[in-house]
């Protein structure tokens, strides 16, 4: 029988394992673009039954502010792949990375929540009909995600500032930082399709 | 007999409030009694794929049956993959050969029906004796708007009943549906056909009467407490009956139209291509 | 290698039975829920029936105590609150949790030589969040206006606070979106599983036709559930936070969103997930004929190449649920065609499930019984699904009796009956005791004529034009002189009811008695009956390699050999042993692992 101990001393069961841990992930993230698909969806068939897009006495989406939380989230992809890819080889910049991608995304939020709070104040409500409400809808349902990642890259950093990743052992981070990347390709998708076109 | 129709309907049709209508009631537990132009396409498809159905559900039972007496336990069981290239064959020509029958004729048949009758719009409006009606559909009853003798929707002469429809026979009746609240759908059992009434939507359905009498409208759609209320009547009328009623009910619509009342004029404009 | 070491066992009572991760014990989780929601469902489902046999006539015995307000009697908006939630039970409650949740669990591990799921804890999280949803649906009922009642399929603007202001509507939504999140995490988990954990040998051409149909159905699900998910996300929205989405007519602002959004939607995954349900039975049908014919599935690979032609097809053929919605005509008819095809493969393998019973040694078993009377009411449902694929017959019969007759033959009576063929088959290796067989075929016999009956009794009213979901349908002429047949539907529909009595004392009588099943009582070789019953924590001692495929019966050479008509999977035959490598015969296509 064996035991625990001996577990992670097999090199092939760890990469095994991870290779597991990452195809579930895979498929996790498959399903959950299909939920994303669905709100597209639904945002074109209501989008071409309105014909009024944008309606022309509501506030219109700024496009600046939000263009700089693409960036921002784009970094912190950027940042978090670096990590990982640190990790792979034991390299010494994965804590610093992973914060550097921590800060990004809060960044992203926080530009998230202030463009929210103008519109709102300048009177784009969800009850205003379906322009706010495919914009709140969606982007707020994203920015539950992009909290979630926060919260992970937060215990991501602490692990990672302590060494917890190396070459061997980062299936965590390997798992968060393809969700990251979810995160952000529908981010990219939502602001092309909600703010620029 | 012929005269006392007449009031009937009249009477129905400005007074929607007493419900004199009185459908006959249907027989046996066949289908129910048609009386449209095209509905018997839809039974022939019906009683046809009936047959099939029969056959092979029979088929199956025998097997079944046959099987489990014939081959049980004291039976040798056959040492059988099935998959020798001749039973695989075998296997997939029987399938197919099945679907190209049951399937081939109801695809083939069920395209003609929609493309020669149901879903046949343009034939129905241009027909030059075409009848049609505006219906919109609130819970739990159906508004009717006949457009009158203009042939116009809200304008003065344009009857309006309630739960009531009337319709001559020989003609196309092509009815544009909508709803106030939730999506409802106008089911007429004996015309082998429905169409939903959706919020925010126009839809459209067309029949033809071939017998007068009256028949029921029904609510197919779960639309709330009480959908099992919304019941409507199908008065179908000779022609010359039909148009007896339309001059009487047009002439007290003109009477007791009242621009101002915006309300009742919830009326649209008819477009024949709609989709 | 092992892929999957042996854990030490948990010791408390709570990390054992409550909080386990344990696949076996999830499993029963799953079921006792499935179980308790079922007969939940199926006492609703009782009350539908005394409607419609006696429209608005005081409810017997419970009447009292459900409806005091109106003496007894379900009001209509009660009877909404009824069939939606009747529905919504037995779909997402129980047929889900059965056949998917338990049987899943249950089997795919065992079956594929695993010793637990390839992600124990997010089981246990699934099995938990499926929990919680099932908390909403149970306070659903105890909020003022009541639980959900705008159908089981939810169309807005109903669902909305238009048509259903309550807050029971709500938390159904809920619920919902939470059983979906518990489902898309055990579906990760059992595709992952199949991929990653088959014992070596075990090639997809080697597993179990049960496990075919549970991966099949966890693909489906891992993609189509989420879809259910945004639609009820936005329903949500609407209902909570006053979107308007779905909001369209006199409450709309701007013109409003658009209800037939909420009907694809809903459909996309709608669709899907009838296959969903159906798909493990088929598997599960598929390897019982074969077991209980002591004979080689016919064309193994003809069924599993059809149900994976009918899994991609499901997902393209949705619209036929939206014939009467005035969709664009070419729409209309490429669903048409693309939904008469899907009989295509689907009379392959019901041919290929007779196929395998001809000329075989039947043993007409408590679960063969089952199997078959899976085999006659799938193919009374089937047979009368192809009428609803087809526009024109569509335009009579859609949203008459005649549906829910089509969809209660192939979703409630296929799928239950297999859940019986299957709980019988299992119930050894579960709990470690056979149940009585005696009990097992009456209650088959009973079930099985009166689940007929009902449900073609629903399709004679049906085909009548009946339309479906009435408080009382006798309110129309057209239909008043089918009152007879439709009180004669509610007696069978209560016959069925009493008779699942006989299961629930042969379930109780032996879930707690002391096991004495052998490690293989019904003969079988497939790697779960190779273990004692019931397995240990860790299932395998060893992982077992696999030689050849799960239903080698009646082979001549096996049978001079061993002196029986079937093999396991892993079974080293003697002339294996004496020379090196596996027969060359019995063992087609092993690669050397």
């Amino acid at each position: 029988m064996s035991t625990t101990a001996n577990t992670f001393g097999d090199p092939r069961l760890a990469a095994h394992r991870s290779g597991t841990a990452f195809l579930g992930m895979v498929i996790f993230m498959g399903s959950w673009a299909m939920l994303f698909a669905g709100l597209f969806f639904a945002y074109g068939i209501v989008r071409a039954g309105t014909h009024a897009w944008p309606p022309t006495d509501l506030p219109t989406l700024p496009i600046g502010w939000p263009g700089v939380a693409t960036a921002a989230l784009a970094l912190s992809s950027v940042a978090l792949q670096g990590a990982l890819s640190q990790a792979r080889k034991n390299g010494k910049r994965v804590g610093t990375l992973t914060l550097v991608a921590l800060a990004a995304g809060v960044v992203f939020l926080n530009l998230q929540i202030s463009v929210w709070r103008n519109l709102w104040t300048l009177g784009l409500r969800p009850e205003t009909g379906t322009y706010a409400s495919v914009f709140y809808g969606l982007t707020v349902f994203h920015a539950l995600h992009v909290a979630v990642g926060l919260v992970a890259l937060l215990f991501l950093s602490t692990q990672s500032l302590r060494h917890r990743y190396t070459a061997t052992a980062h299936i965590p981070l390997r798992l968060w930082t393809l969700y990251w990347h979810m995160v952000g390709a529908v981010w990219l998708l939502m602001y092309v399709l909600l703010y620029l076109v | 007999m012929k005269r006392l129709e007449l009031t009937l309907a009249l009477g129905l049709g400005l007074c929607p409030s007493v419900a004199l209508a009185a459908p006959a009631p249907e027989h046996g537990w066949g289908l129910p009694r048609n009386v449209s132009l095209h509905g018997g396409r839809i039974d022939w498809l019906i009683n046809v794929t009936t047959v099939f159905v029969v056959a092979m559900f029979a088929a199956t039972v025998i097997w079944l049956l046959w099987s489990s007496v014939f081959h049980g336990r004291k039976h040798k069981a056959e040492y059988d993959h099935g998959s020798a290239k001749k039973q695989i064959i075998k296997a997939v020509l029987l399938s197919l050969l099945i679907f190209g029958v049951v399937d081939g004729n109801l695809f083939f048949s069920g395209m003609a029906d929609l493309n020669d009758a149901f879903w046949a719009f343009d034939k129905a409006e241009a027909a030059p004796n075409a009848v049609r009606v505006q219906v919109n559909a609130h819970q739990w009853a159906w508004d009717i708007r006949h457009p009158g003798a203009d042939g116009k929707f809200n304008t003065a002469d344009d009857i309006v009943t309630f739960n009531e429809l009337h319709v001559p026979t020989g003609a196309p009746v092509i009815l544009q549906l909508a709803s106030t609240d939730v999506i409802h759908s106008f089911s007429l059992p004996n015309f082998r056909t429905k169409q939903d009434a959706i919020p925010g939507n126009v839809t459209r359905l067309w029949f033809q009467g071939t017998e007068a009498g009256e028949f029921e409208i029904a609510c197919a759609q779960h639309c709330g407490v009480n959908h099992y209320k919304m019941r409507g009547v199908l008065v179908v009328q000779t022609p010359q009956d039909y148009q007896a009623w339309m001059e009487e009910a047009s002439k007290l619509a003109s009477r007791a139209y009242d621009p101002e009342d915006k309300s009742a004029h919830w009326g649209w404009d008819w477009d024949r291509k709609n989709k | 290698m092992e892929l999957q070491p042996i854990h030490p066992a948990p010791k408390s009572f709570l990390g054992r039975y409550v909080f386990s991760t344990d696949h076996k014990v999830i499993a029963k989780q799953f079921l006792w829920s499935g179980l308790l929601f079922l007969l939940f469902g199926g006492l609703l489902a009782m009350l539908i029936r005394w409607q419609w046999a006696y429209p608005g006539r005081s409810v017997p015995v419970v009447g009292q105590a459900l409806f005091a307000k109106s003496n007894g009697i379900i009001t209509p908006a009660s009877y909404n609150a009824v069939f939606t939630m009747h529905g919504l039970i037995m779909i997402f409650f129980a047929i889900t949790p059965i056949l998917i949740g338990c049987l899943g669990n249950f089997t795919i591990p065992l079956m594929i030589g695993a010793r637990d799921m390839a992600f124990p804890r997010l089981n246990m999280a699934s099995f938990w969040t499926f929990v919680a949803s099932m908390c909403f649906i149970v306070l659903s009922f105890f909020v003022q206006l009541g639980s959900a009642a705008a159908g089981w399929t939810t169309y807005p603007p109903l669902s909305t606070k238009i048509g259903t202001p309550g807050l029971g509507q709500t938390f159904v939504v809920v619920a919902i979106f939470l059983t979906g999140a518990a489902t898309i995490m055990g579906a990760v988990n059992y595709v992952t599983t199949v991929i990653r954990f088959r014992a070596p040998g075990m090639g997809y051409m080697r597993m179990p036709l049960t496990v075919w149909g549970l991966w099949l159905t966890s693909i489906l699900n891992v993609l189509f559930v989420p879809v259910l998910g945004a639609a009820a996300l936005l329903l949500f929205l609407d209902r909570v936070f006053g979107t308007q989405f779905f909001i369209s007519g006199a409450a709309a602002v701007r013109g409003g969103g658009d209800p037939i959004l909420f009907q694809h939607l809903f459909w996309i995954f709608g669709h899907p997930e009838v296959y969903i349900l159906i798909l493990p039975a088929w598997g599960v049908v598929a390897d019982f004929v074969s077991f209980f014919s002591r004979k080689p599935a016919y064309w193994y690979k003809g069924s599993v190449i059809a149900m994976i032609a009918i899994t991609v097809l499901s997902a393209i053929v949705y619209g036929h649920h939206m014939f009467t919605t005035g969709m664009n005509p070419m729409l209309g008819k490429a669903f048409m065609i693309l939904t008469l095809i899907i009989s295509a493969p689907a009379e392959l393998l019901f041919l290929n499930w007779l196929h395998t019973i001809w000329k075989g040694s039947v043993r007409l078993t408590a679960t063969m019984l089952f199997t078959l009377g899976v085999i006659f009411v799938f193919a009374l449902g089937g047979l009368t699904g192809i009428y609803l694929a087809t526009i024109s017959t569509d335009l009579y019969l859609h949203d008459t009796m005649f549906v829910v007759g089509h969809f209660h033959l192939t979703m409630a009576a296929a799928s239950f009956l297999a859940s019986f063929a299957a709980i019988h088959f299992w119930f050894p290796k579960m709990f470690g005791r056979k149940l009585n067989e005696t009990l097992g075929k009456a209650h088959f016999w009973t079930s099985l004529v009166f689940i007929t009956l009902l449900f073609v009794g629903q399709l004679a009213v049906g085909y009548a034009g009946q339309p479906r979901r009435l408080w009382d349908p006798h309110q129309y002429t057209f239909v008043q002189h089918l009152a007879p047949l439709n009180r004669w539907t509610s007696y069978f529909g209560f016959a069925l009811g009493l008779s699942q009595l006989l299961f629930i004392f042969n379930f109780f009588r032996n879930v707690f008695a002391p096991a004495n099943a052998e490690a293989n009582p019904w003969g079988v070789g497939t790697l779960e009956w190779t273990i004692p019953s019931p397995p240990p924590p860790h299932n395998f001692d060893v992982i077992p390699t696999v030689l050849r495929g799960p239903h080698e019966f009646a082979n001549p050479e096996v049978q001079t050999m061993l002196g029986r008509d079937w093999v396991a999977q892993n079974e080293v035959l003697p002339r294996d042993a004496e020379t090196p490598g596996p027969s060359v015969a019995l063992a087609r296509g092993v690669k050397s692992t």
